[in-house]
């Protein structure tokens, strides 16, 4: 019981020292665009791949799993990542650590479940370095540009959630998008009597949207669900300026969840959102993911992979993105306290560029 | 077994909680963002109006400095001569705790000098002292004491040259020597007056004026201190105790003037904008600042550009430091200066190429402070110590002043 506390109160500690950091994976695709789309799984859904994600009360993807929370359950996620960036042939090596999923939901009617957490909507943290030169007075002069971006745009979600009948549970839910990035912009040049140009600006970002889910038990271990979402637009404001509106995607998905028995589980899903709204450069995508998890009780193991495309690349056609994740979990305190880990191993192409990433996982679920 | 279960928990989380590291090197355009940094380079043509120049900040006898020169040129000679006096102890002197006595007169005096500056190039540096009217004050012109320099010089001339040739600096016939400061870069000149050179006049109060005139095979162009490395003298009297003279040392004096005189004598103002030259002048440039750099953008490197209407006049060896500065506010000659910046340049005379100061801090600084003048003032940084002096020309002429401005429009942030 003590140590199951200890690990309680640092994975906490540890979740929650940051807060302004509530993102997922950053990418060096998403710089040239609005951003890397978030990843609206729990710890234990991206461990399958992200299969199990619309079968999962915890994972922000859909509202209709909700319905089957019996308790007041709390969640976090936390994650780090080592990312090998290949541009030719130069690879940069980056690591960042996000927290990108938090919630909170409770049955308050017979019938009724609500939910209320935020998860990020998309990342918008990166750091470019840029060495060139320009011609001056004249005079050739070499620089160094510094562009960086710090935050990110969450998705505040308010969710309920009703199981009509024993095979029949529905959802919905409102997405307030909304958050900031700290911006900046320096250029030193190799000539000091050039003075070195530091500007700094708040990037504020709002948005709206809606969606909904269905869960339909169609046989004793099968159950399918389905999802769609819209969001209407992106607001970017510096001060009191509008400097941009962006249209935001329509999306939807489906999945399956095959249980041929209480220890094995296998799903699948997939999902397609219209990127391409965004403007130039955007591309509309397709992804889906496979997964399965064996064992139930004080230690699953869990395992999948998953595929698809980036929204935002260069050239005629999207990136595209593979990654193959491993987890367990372990259940605290006659299974007040959950702890679950993941592995994700994830490979990015487009272009020149090849991202190579490892990630680990870490999810915090309370029951009190 | 749990333990080592939860140690390897623990270490997981740890590794989570890492620190950061973005820092990436962009490849544009397909992975930077779209937004760049974009510079413009811009040259002022019109901007600066309402040019003026004022001279009589610094006159001679303020001047921190005695300037010596003796500089012949095609179009005249530049003849610089440091004047001072030292009031003497009146017509007696102590000669014991109740009892004064009448001074009789001088057996000699040693006169110390500080060379301040001088031109590591000149040769054969001599020096001549004139006994001058003690009448000399601040407002002695060169002419007013032409005819006492034309008389024998008090005593020998000194070679200044051979004085430190000689071992230890000290010439043994003369009783002159020379200290040479090496570390605040001067020479000291203890210089032996006899009898006939300095000559006490009790009844006159004692007091002595000398003029100096300075001579080199090239450059003649030195400045003696003043002030704290100013010249004193020190007496050796005769004084009279119940009819014997016996002898008396009494303390060293400093110069009541210390002051220097010149021809030919600087020419009045005009159409141009001057900046140096005693007494000193200064020019004011006023300047239109655009509203479109100030409000939205970044000024990283501005150049004002001054054409000098003539050569620089002055001392060839004599070069001396322009420094831009603005102004806290604009009052025309009395406008205060805002000590917070300036941007220096070393003016050489004789030289008529252009100047460029690099003006980047004041600009910036109005950019950020929209109160403030957008005012230049030129003026030497040292000023009554040199006599060079630069004319440019004004804003009405062909080659006006010109500002280059340099800056960096704002970012684009926000935009995908």
């Amino acid at each position: 019981m003590r140590p199951a506390v200890g690990i309680a109160v640092v994975a906490m500690t540890l979740l929650t020292a940051s807060p302004r950091d509530l993102s997922a994976q950053d990418s060096q695709f998403g710089i040239r665009g609005l951003g890397t789309p978030g990843r609206w799984e729990s710890v234990r859904a991206r461990s399958s791949g992200g299969a199990f994600a619309p079968f999962d009360a915890l994972s922000p993807l859909m509202e209709a799993p909700l319905a089957d929370i019996s308790t007041l359950t709390a969640t976090a996620a936390g994650g780090t990542s080592h990312r090998d960036a290949q541009l030719g042939d130069t690879i940069t090596q980056l690591r960042a650590t996000r927290f990108p999923l938090m919630g909170v939901a409770g049955r308050v009617a017979p019938r009724l479940v609500v939910a209320g957490g935020f998860t990020t909507y998309l990342d918008r943290s990166w750091d470019v370095t840029l060495r060139d030169s320009t011609v001056l007075r004249g005079e050739l002069e070499r620089y160094r540009d510094e562009i960086t971006s710090d935050g990110s745009v969450g998705d505040i979600r308010l969710a309920a959630a009703s199981r009509l009948s024993r095979r029949l549970a529905i959802g919905a839910g409102i997405h307030i998008l909304a958050g900031s990035t700290r911006m900046t912009a320096e250029r030193r040049f190799d000539d000091s009597t050039f003075h070195a140009v530091g500007q700094v600006a708040e990037v504020r970002y709002d948005g709206f949207g809606v969606s909904g889910s269905v869960l339909i038990g169609v046989a004793p271990g099968l159950t399918i669900a389905g999802w769609a979402r819209a969001d209407n637009r992106l607001r970017a404001q510096v001060g009191d300026s509008t400097i941009a509106l962006t249209d935001l995607p329509r999306m939807a998905g489906a999945g399956l969840l095959l249980a041929p028995s209480p220890r094995v589980r296998f799903a699948g899903s997939a999902a397609w959102r219209s990127w391409s709204n965004a403007g130039p450069g955007a591309f509309d995508t397709w992804s889906w993911s496979a997964g399965a998890e064996f064992g139930s009780g004080r230690m699953p193991i869990r395992l999948g992979v998953r595929g698809g495309q980036l929204p935002f690349g260069p050239g005629t056609k999207a990136p595209t993105e593979f990654a193959a994740s491993a987890g367990t979990g372990r259940a605290f305190a006659q299974g007040r306290a959950l702890i679950d880990l993941g592995v994700e191993r994830l490979e990015r192409r487009g272009g020149i560029l090849t991202e190579r990433v490892w990630t680990v996982l870490v999810g915090l679920t309370v029951r009190p | 077994m749990t333990r080592r279960r939860l140690a390897l928990v623990g270490a997981v989380l740890l590794a989570a909680a890492c620190v950061e590291r973005l820092t990436a090197p962009g490849h544009c355009p397909d992975f930077c963002p779209s937004g760049q940094i974009t510079v413009v380079d811009t040259l002022l043509t019109t901007s600066i109006n309402r040019d003026s120049a004022y001279r009589g900040y610094v006159v001679s006898y303020q001047s921190p400095v005695m300037l010596a020169a003796f500089l012949p040129d095609t179009t005249g000679t530049l003849d610089g001569r440091p004047i001072f006096r030292f009031n003497g102890f009146g017509p007696r002197l102590p000669i014991s705790s109740v009892d004064t006595g009448q001074i009789l007169g001088a057996d000699s005096a040693r006169l110390q000098l500080y060379i301040v500056r001088r031109d590591t190039a000149t040769h054969n540096l001599r020096l001549q002292f004139y006994r001058l009217p003690t009448t000399i004050d601040t407002t002695t012109t060169f002419d007013a004491v032409a005819a006492p320099f034309t008389n024998a010089p008090v005593r020998p001339t000194v070679n200044v040259d051979t004085l430190l040739a000689q071992p230890g600096g000290k010439d043994p016939v003369t009783g002159d020597s020379v200290v040479v400061d090496t570390v605040n870069h001067r020479w000291l000149l203890s210089l032996k007056f006899d009898t006939a050179a300095a000559r006490y006049v009790g009844t006159d109060s004692g007091a002595v004026a000398y003029g100096i005139r300075i001579a080199a095979d090239t450059l003649a162009s030195i400045a003696f201190g003043k002030g704290s490395v100013g010249p004193v003298l020190q007496w050796y009297l005769r004084v009279d105790s119940l009819g014997m003279p016996v002898a008396r040392k009494p303390g060293i004096l400093g110069t009541t003037l210390a002051n220097f005189v010149f021809t030919p004598p600087t020419a009045p103002l005009d159409s141009t904008l001057a900046v140096g030259g005693v007494p000193s002048a200064r020019s004011l440039l006023r300047v239109a600042f655009p509203k479109f750099i100030r409000d939205s953008s970044q000024i990283i490197r501005g150049t004002l550009f001054l054409v000098p209407a003539v050569a620089a006049r002055g001392a060839p060896a004599d070069s001396f430091v322009m420094e831009a500065r603005t102004v806290l506010a604009d009052f025309g000659r009395k406008s205060p200066i805002d000590a917070r910046l300036d941007d220096p340049i070393v003016i050489h005379p004789g030289s008529t190429d252009t100047i460029k100061i690099e003006v980047t801090n004041m600009l910036q600084l109005w950019a950020a402070d929209t109160t403030h003048p957008t005012v230049f003032l030129l003026r030497p940084q040292a000023e009554a110590q040199y006599f060079g002096e630069i004319h440019f020309y004004p804003s009405k002429a062909a080659l006006r002043p010109t500002l280059q401005i340099t800056y960096v429009k704002q970012f684009p942030f926000g935009v995908p």
